[in-house]
């Protein structure tokens, strides 16, 4: 039970530091983004009370970092590990989770030229993907704040449960969803849309039938109650878990 | 005797000329066959051999209304139809032939067919009626609830005001206008891609019959999941067929689909692209030859290959003359272009939407990222902009006016909102939203292939660019290129030898 979500932990890179950081300060706060061009890859910044932060710079769908997007604002979770480490002319959050707000926000227009020195570090490598253990009971998959849209990494994930729960032919599989909230800096609480726990637990019930397990092994569960909003680790609580049953 | 003869000579005349094909021909499609077009020629080639057109399902006016699918597909323009061609026809048969049909070769069926301006957007654009059901009907008959509402701001067809088929008509549909698109390449444009739909991170839709994931690059709506599926929709719509179509007529329409490979051969001079089987992503035999479903954004294996022989004139043929080599040289920079020239690609919904950031600074193809094809490997709908405003084609300098329809989508405060647009988008085609009833869908449109577009101009699903530098010309103003007069004449260059 544990191995699974030490599993998925690590599944990607930065989730699994993130997972076992307790240094480092904590920051969480609601920001439009900035992109900065450069001569590498361009990167995204946001300001906040006349601080920059670097968030981390434009990969692909494979990378471990999805960058933020203008005309939304983002949430930036994560810890400041060293106030004087600075790339691309913001201080560095690392590990860091951001969530690209749903809503439109048309005042997050901020786009800056190429500046000299102000470059992004070497790309993060893209994360590993080790098949689970065929004998994984448990998978959790992380959700960006208000949203049910799985990356190609979470289906992955997805996918893999499917692999591994053809093979033990559970009596049960549970399908659980929840929400979660989110404490900010400056003590703001966000909470999730109530209606993410039914479009999270409805997309993956969608998957597993799609992908041949019979409907009738599946119990979904929604935990209507939001979780955290205590500050660090809250976006561990924007969640789905999939608990397989012999 | 004299009227036999005469009726022979005639028969052997039209024989020669394959440039337009009317229903129930007689005639011969053979195995390799070139058509000029102002670019130079374009070549199609039957893989299983000649074609004989008579009886063909796909050559015969097996519905009602005369019309064959080949009205709409001609060969001669890369098994599109050009609005050069429709004109051309309109001409001869003083409107009377069958691609004209009121069902939705006119802009409105209940306009006077008789004259030329109820058929303007045909004649003008290249543009057929798309009448679709409203909420959706999906080929998989899982129903949808859309999750926006659909008014009718402006409807200069008057089509979707029509108190029988219009919005609020007795069946409610809703009319939009679409060019026909490439019926060849097929392999490249069915291919599937991995289990997941990358864009919409839910599963990637099966073909009912066999199970099998399929690869939603068809139609600008990926409305159809099959080529049967397709073309039993064409039979009832677009030839107003009354019965059905035979499994084997079936069978022979998608295999004569798939055996049929197209490109463009010759330069404007003349002279043969290829040469020794170089470049080698030009021409029909690499189209048949080529590999399925690359995803070619990189330099490892670029789009179409590449153009190394033509970046300098020693490697080229001694036969060519100064302007031809140029000519080449031209076409290679506007692969480069093409494939390495970065701008910021903003707004635009399932590439910027999907983790890739808002904006991107990446490359042409990044969306056209399929090998041999351009189109996207991922299922190819995109919110470019081209039917949604503020960035449609529709916009003119000093007026908003257009030809088409415009609808005000209004999405329910429930719905993930358009990403770049928010909940009330203005729009003249909701695209792939009229089938998955999505609010984020607005406006995506699925990219098409790039073969043969010397052919069959004009470009877009909406007809707008009359010619390449049409398109070309609305990237430089939607991304704010700055392209130089010379990259975008090798743009146009490159796209015309394809
Ligand atoms: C009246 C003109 C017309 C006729 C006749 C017609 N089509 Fe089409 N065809 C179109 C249009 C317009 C589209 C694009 C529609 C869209 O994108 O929504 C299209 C699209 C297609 C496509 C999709 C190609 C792609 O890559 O997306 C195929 C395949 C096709 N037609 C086959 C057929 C067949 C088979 C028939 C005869 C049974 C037929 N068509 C008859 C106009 C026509
Ligand atoms: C953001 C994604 C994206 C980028 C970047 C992009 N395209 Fe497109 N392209 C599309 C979509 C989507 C369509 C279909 C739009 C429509 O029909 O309304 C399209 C259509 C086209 C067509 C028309 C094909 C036809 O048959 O009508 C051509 C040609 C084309 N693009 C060339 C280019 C060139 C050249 C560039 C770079 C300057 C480029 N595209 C960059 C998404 C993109």
């Amino acid at each position: 039970m544990r191995n699974g979500i030490l599993i998925f932990c690590c599944w990607i890179s930065t989730f699994c530091a993130f997972a076992q950081t307790t240094t480092g300060k904590y920051v969480a706060f609601l920001a439009c983004p900035i992109v900065r061009d450069s001569k590498a890859m361009p990167c995204w910044l946001a300001e906040k009370d006349g601080t920059t932060y670097y968030l981390g710079q434009q990969g692909s769908s494979a990378s471990a970092f999805y960058p933020p997007q203008l005309k939304h604002q983002v949430l930036v979770e994560g810890f400041i590990q060293d106030p004087q480490k600075t790339s691309c002319g913001g201080i560095v959050i690392d590990p860091i989770v951001i969530s690209v707000m749903p809503e439109l926000d048309v005042a997050c227009t901020t786009l800056l030229p190429a500046e000299d020195g102000l470059e992004p570090p070497a790309p993060v490598p893209f994360p590993k993907y080790e098949p689970f253990s065929d004998d994984t009971k448990e998978f959790q998959i992380l959700y960006d704040f208000d949203s049910d849209y799985l990356t190609l990494h979470k289906t992955r994930i997805a996918g893999e449960a499917v692999r591994v729960a053809k093979i033990q032919q559970p009596a049960r599989i549970e399908i659980h969803a929840y929400r979660g909230k989110s404490k900010l800096s400056d003590g703001t609480i966000l909470e999730e849309k109530l209606a993410m726990v039914h479009r999270r637990a409805e997309k993956m019930f969608d998957v597993f039938v799609g992908l041949d397990i019979s409907k009738e092994k599946i119990k979904v569960i929604e935990h209507e109650k939001a979780l955290g909003g205590k500050g660090e680790g809250d976006y561990l609580n924007r969640k789905l878990v999939i608990k397989l049953y012999k | 005797m004299l009227v036999s003869s005469l009726a022979f000579l005639l028969s052997i005349s039209e024989k020669k000329d394959l440039s337009w094909i009317e229903p129930s021909s007689d005639q011969v499609l053979p195995e390799l066959i070139t058509y000029p077009n102002s670019y130079g020629k374009l070549e199609i080639l039957n893989a299983d051999g000649p074609v004989q057109l008579k009886n063909h399902p796909f050559f015969e006016p097996i519905g009602s209304n005369g019309r064959a699918c080949v009205s709409c597909h001609q060969p001669s323009n890369a098994m599109s139809v050009s609005v050069e061609n429709l004109q051309k026809r309109w001409e001869e048969t003083h409107g009377k032939d069958p691609v004209f049909a009121a069902v939705d070769g006119s802009n409105n069926p209940k306009l006077p067919q008789e004259l030329k301006s109820s058929h303007s957007l045909l004649l003008n654009r290249g543009l057929f009626r798309i009448g679709l059901s409203w909420p959706p009907k999906p080929d998989n008959g899982v129903p949808v609830k859309p999750e926006f509402t659909i008014e009718v701001v402006s409807d200069p067809t008057g089509a979707n005001s029509d108190p029988d088929f219009g919005l609020k008509g007795k069946e409610p549909s809703i009319s939009v206008y679409r060019r026909p698109r490439v019926v060849g390449n097929m392999k490249y444009v069915m291919s599937p891609d991995p289990r997941f739909n990358i864009k919409t991170g839910t599963l990637a839709v099966t073909d009912p019959e066999t199970g099998l994931v399929v690869g939603m690059n068809m139609m600008a709506d990926s409305r159809h999941y099959t080529q049967k599926a397709q073309a039993i929709d064409a039979y009832h719509g677009h030839l107003q067929g009354h019965t059905f179509l035979t499994p084997s007529e079936q069978k022979q329409i998608v295999d004569f689909e798939n055996q049929l490979y197209l490109a463009q051969s010759h330069d404007p001079w003349g002279s043969p692209l290829v040469e020794n089987g170089k470049p080698e992503g030009l021409g029909a035999k690499a189209m048949k030859e080529g590999k399925v479903h690359v995803l070619a954004n990189n330099n490892r294996d670029p789009i179409f290959h590449w153009f190394k022989t033509w970046e300098n004139p020693e490697t080229m043929s001694k036969d060519l003359t100064k302007e031809q080599k140029e000519f080449r040289q031209s076409v290679a920079r506007g692969n480069d272009i093409f494939m390495f020239r970065p701008f910021w690609i903003n707004d635009v919904t399932h590439i910027n939407s999907i983790g890739l950031a808002n904006p991107l600074r990446r490359t042409c193809s990044t969306c056209h990222n399929g090998q041999m094809t351009a189109q996207d490997i991922a299922p190819g709908w995109v919110d470019l902009g081209t039917t949604n405003y503020p960035n449609w084609t529709e916009n003119r300098i000093f007026n908003q006016k257009t030809d088409l329809p415009v609808f005000k989508c209004t999405c329910s405060p429930s719905a993930d909102p358009h990403p770049y647009l928010g909940r009330v988008v203005y729009t003249t085609d909701p695209g792939r939203a009229l089938i998955s009833g999505k609010c984020k869908d607005i406006g995506s449109i699925v990219m098409q292939q790039f073969r043969g577009l010397a052919a069959r101009a004009p470009y877009f699903a909406n007809g707008s660019a009359k010619n390449l530098m049409e398109v070309v010309d609305y990237y430089d103003r939607r991304f704010n290129m700055k392209l130089a007069d010379q990259e975008k004449k090798d743009l146009v260059n490159f796209l015309s030898s394809l």
